[in-house]
């Protein structure tokens, strides 16, 4: 018998694929929208989620509000935003992002929040106030919210969706058997229920998964069937990038093409509208999933 | 935000230190800030002509890969072998120990029309 030569395995890191590649921030756009969300005392996901797609986004002079502070109750593995107890709720905060969204003259603006678990209402009236006075400023201006888990407090859940946003998103984030190490304190089943909720109370439904956690193609169309089922419309896929060096690692680089293909299946399985490709994140292209039917 | 003077800078966020017809070249604070934690430096150019703003490498940090332009047209003389192994000089040290690249420049008068310290603070809005 031949004796085969024990090569050591290296830990080495994966290197990020070419079609990762963007640009840094640039220009008066983007100092602009930085000197508002400073002056204004706000937060968003782009900053504190460090997204990749910033430098463009920004410089087109667009950005997600994160509203109900920046320290989230939850502790998943692939955010960046800070877990802990929250400190701040604040009042004023709903009037200071209309008048930021005002101020920026954004023709749609993505809202979004942490968990607020916490509070009684879990941060609903706040999600209320925010859209609803945006609203009254900028009547013009489209809105979407992409909603945290309510944790089955359905009162919460529709006093969130009543302001008057055009789109409600709530992502699953990752198929079912991922939760444990991705998303510990959520529950898949719930997540969906929640998204059956939305749709029957009228509103257009959008979801979000991540790619590349470890997840298998089968896993992702069972996720689609079942998002389906519970009346969702609007589907964005997307790379998951490891935020900081402490988070969950990426399991896999998916390929551009890999996206077009769950597109298409996606499609196929009765969604309506499906975002799909490596630097896809929850609001890119936000502006083009209000014209969806709901019917 | 440290934008020092005595130095010339892109709109491409790099800085470029010119010493008659040699140079040495990195990316600025207000870059390595917008980065993130760099994990590494990808530059396979040492030694070939790099017109102004080809790309000369990459630099890779935890979320993101950005290419690195070249300021001026010349050549890749040398890179900065210490950050093979602490990528993280960029993010400690932008201006001194995390510096990318030194190279010769084809014309020394080009470096007139790069932008100066208050030019590139007016760009990036601060």
């Amino acid at each position: 018998m031949i004796e085969l030569p024990v090569i050591p395995v290296e830990e080495t890191r994966k290197r990020k694929p070419n079609w990762l590649r963007v640009k840094l921030p640039i220009g008066p756009e983007y100092a602009k929208v930085r000197a508002l969300v400073d002056a204004h005392k706000l937060h968003t996901i782009c900053e504190s989620g460090n997204c990749p797609n910033m430098g463009e986004c920004w410089g087109a002079g667009t950005a997600t509000f994160m509203i109900l502070g920046n320290i989230c109750t939850r502790s998943c593995t692939f955010c960046a935003v800070a877990t802990g107890r929250p400190t701040e709720y604040d009042e004023d905060e709903p009037r200071r992002v209309a008048e930021a969204i005002q101020l920026m003259g954004v023709k749609h603006a993505v809202i979004t929040s942490v968990n607020r678990d916490e509070l009684k209402d879990r941060g609903a009236e706040v999600w209320f106030q925010t859209v609803f006075q945006t609203k009254q400023l900028m009547p013009t201006t489209t809105i979407e919210t992409l909603i945290p888990d309510t944790k089955g407090n359905w009162d919460a859940l529709y006093r969130m969706i009543e302001g008057g946003q055009e789109v409600v998103s709530h992502n699953v984030e990752t198929v079912e058997r991922m939760y444990r190490r991705v998303r510990p304190q959520a529950k898949y089943e719930r997540s969906l229920e929640q998204l059956k909720r939305i749709r029957e109370a009228g509103k257009r439904t959008k979801s979000g998964i991540m790619l590349g956690v470890g997840e298998t193609k089968e896993e992702v169309f069972k996720a689609m069937d079942d998002l389906v089922q519970h009346g969702l419309l609007i589907l964005t896929l997307g790379q998951y990038l490891q935020p900081t060096k402490m988070h969950l690692e990426v399991a896999e680089f998916i390929h551009p093409d890999t996206f077009d293909m769950y597109k298409e299946e996606g499609l196929k399985r009765g969604l309506r509208y499906v975002e799909s490709g490596p630097l896809v994140r929850s609001s890119y292209h936000a502006e083009r999933h209000v014209n969806v039917p709901i019917a | 935000m440290n934008i020092p003077e005595g130095l010339k800078y892109t709109k491409d966020h790099e800085w470029i230190k010119v010493e008659g017809n040699k140079a040495t070249v990195g990316i600025t604070d207000f870059a390595q800030g917008e980065l993130g934690d760099i994990v590494y430096v990808d530059i396979s150019t040492v030694g070939q002509d790099v017109k102004e703003h080809e790309i000369f490498g990459t630099v890779e940090a935890v979320k993101t890969v950005s290419d690195l332009y070249m300021p001026i047209t010349g050549k890749v003389l040398e890179v900065n072998k210490e950050l093979d192994g602490s990528p993280e000089k960029v993010n400690s040290d932008p201006y001194g120990s995390g510096w990318m690249i030194k190279m010769e420049l084809k014309n020394p008068a080009d470096a007139a029309q790069l932008l100066t310290a208050a030019q590139y603070k007016e760009l990036i809005g601060k």
